[in-house]
């Protein structure tokens, strides 16, 4: 009893003293993580940002639907493959960057002649799950003699945002940046004579 | 006779063979020229800006309207049907003469699904229709088209742009397209 006594006593103490502290703290830290999960992080302007992208038209001398590296560097937008010299776009001919979703079937052709070949259409089945949400980053940009070019890349669910936010925080705000919802197509038909 | 005639026959093939041994590299050039007179003579020095796609308020999302913008440029120089393809925007144009500009157009727009395509095969085609227009400086319309492009079994659906501006190509060499007579 009396052990309980001594033992109980210090551990009121705890509560009361320490114990309020580590509360605060807690909450402290809680509080901190929650604003910083809701507020977009400043981006710093020397540090380079890279994201992997399929590019999948519009860069001259590269092949379509190549996969590469996105980097921002500078006051430059770099596509760089593997092995080969880059594409570089300045980031002040840049004039809208879009930023939406598209959905696509994975496994590409091995996977397509698998569910050509499964029996009692269980090819149809696994479709209905091998498939894919990815973003899509669409830059326009003016070139020297001032004419228009398009280049689409295929990015990973979210990144298209995150690049997006970088184009923005590396002082883009001087050009126009719209953002299209990420939602997928939507089927109807539109008709206008 | 006969022998009077063989010998001009082989005066003849002796003076052709000549002239294709003194002048070897001007044969070529000469079927070169020779193809645009076929095809109508000004279509050759006819030159073509390509403007991009107006979406008339379908919901065409913007990668959809500039890979279609992309995928002309690169079509009609796959054509040679025109001396120059310019982009829109492009500050050259006014010193090129015999510019026509295409206009393209958005008519119908039914977007589809990879998925969809996949599971039912029958449903979830991407369709594009457009209406391309061959004008000139001027105003004056010199081709009118309309045109499909559609991804219905295998691809994604950004392939209907591709083969959208295939078949706009298509209809463009196909017609003859040279400008109108300017009147002297």
């Amino acid at each position: 009893m009396n052990g309980f006594c001594v033992t109980a006593s210090p551990r009121r103490d705890h509560f009361s003293g320490r114990g309020l502290i580590r509360a605060w703290a807690l909450l402290f830290c809680c509080c901190t993580y929650a604003l910083a999960q809701s507020a977009t992080h400043p981006v710093n302007a020397n540090v380079p940002f890279s994201v992997p992208v399929t590019h999948l038209l519009g860069l001259e001398n590269t092949k379509n639907n190549c996969n590469g590296t996105l980097s921002i560097q500078d006051s430059a937008l770099l596509f760089q493959q593997r092995g080969k010299p880059g594409a570089k776009i300045e980031i002040a001919s840049v004039r809208d960057v879009f930023v939406g979703g598209e959905s696509k079937q994975v496994g590409g052709l091995p996977m397509k002649l698998g569910k050509a070949a499964a029996p009692y259409g269980g090819g149809r089945v696994v479709s209905l799950f091998a498939h894919k949400k990815y973003d899509t980053l669409t830059v326009e940009y003016a070139d020297g003699d001032g004419g228009i070019h398009g280049i689409v890349f295929q990015l990973k669910k979210g990144e298209g945002e995150r690049v997006w936010q970088e184009l923005v925080g590396r002082g883009v705000s001087a050009v126009v940046l719209e953002k299209q919802p990420t939602k997928a197509t939507v089927e109807v038909t539109h008709a206008s004579k | 006779m006969q022998a009077s005639k063989r010998n001009l026959s082989i005066c003849f093939a002796t003076a052709i063979v000549a002239i294709a041994i003194a002048f070897p590299d001007r044969l070529p050039a000469q079927t070169d020229a020779a193809a645009p007179t076929r095809a109508g003579s000004s279509a050759a020095q006819v030159s073509v800006q390509v403007e991009r796609v107006n979406p008339s308020d379908l919901g065409l999302a913007p990668s959809f309207q500039l890979a279609i913008y992309e995928s002309l440029l690169q079509e009609l120089n796959k054509t040679k049907r025109f001396h120059q393809v310019l982009r829109e925007g492009d500050r050259r144009a006014s010193e090129i003469p015999n510019l026509l500009i295409l206009e393209t157009t958005i008519v119908k727009y039914t977007p589809g699904s990879e998925t969809r395509r996949a599971v039912t095969t029958i449903s979830g085609a991407t369709k594009l229709t457009v209406r391309s227009q061959l004008v000139t400086a001027d105003g004056k319309v010199v081709l009118d088209r309309t045109v499909n492009g559609n991804v219905r079994f295998f691809g994604s659906n950004l392939r209907a742009t591709h083969n959208l501006a295939k078949n706009i190509a298509k209809a463009i060499k196909k017609s003859p397209c040279s400008l109108p007579e300017q009147p002297s």
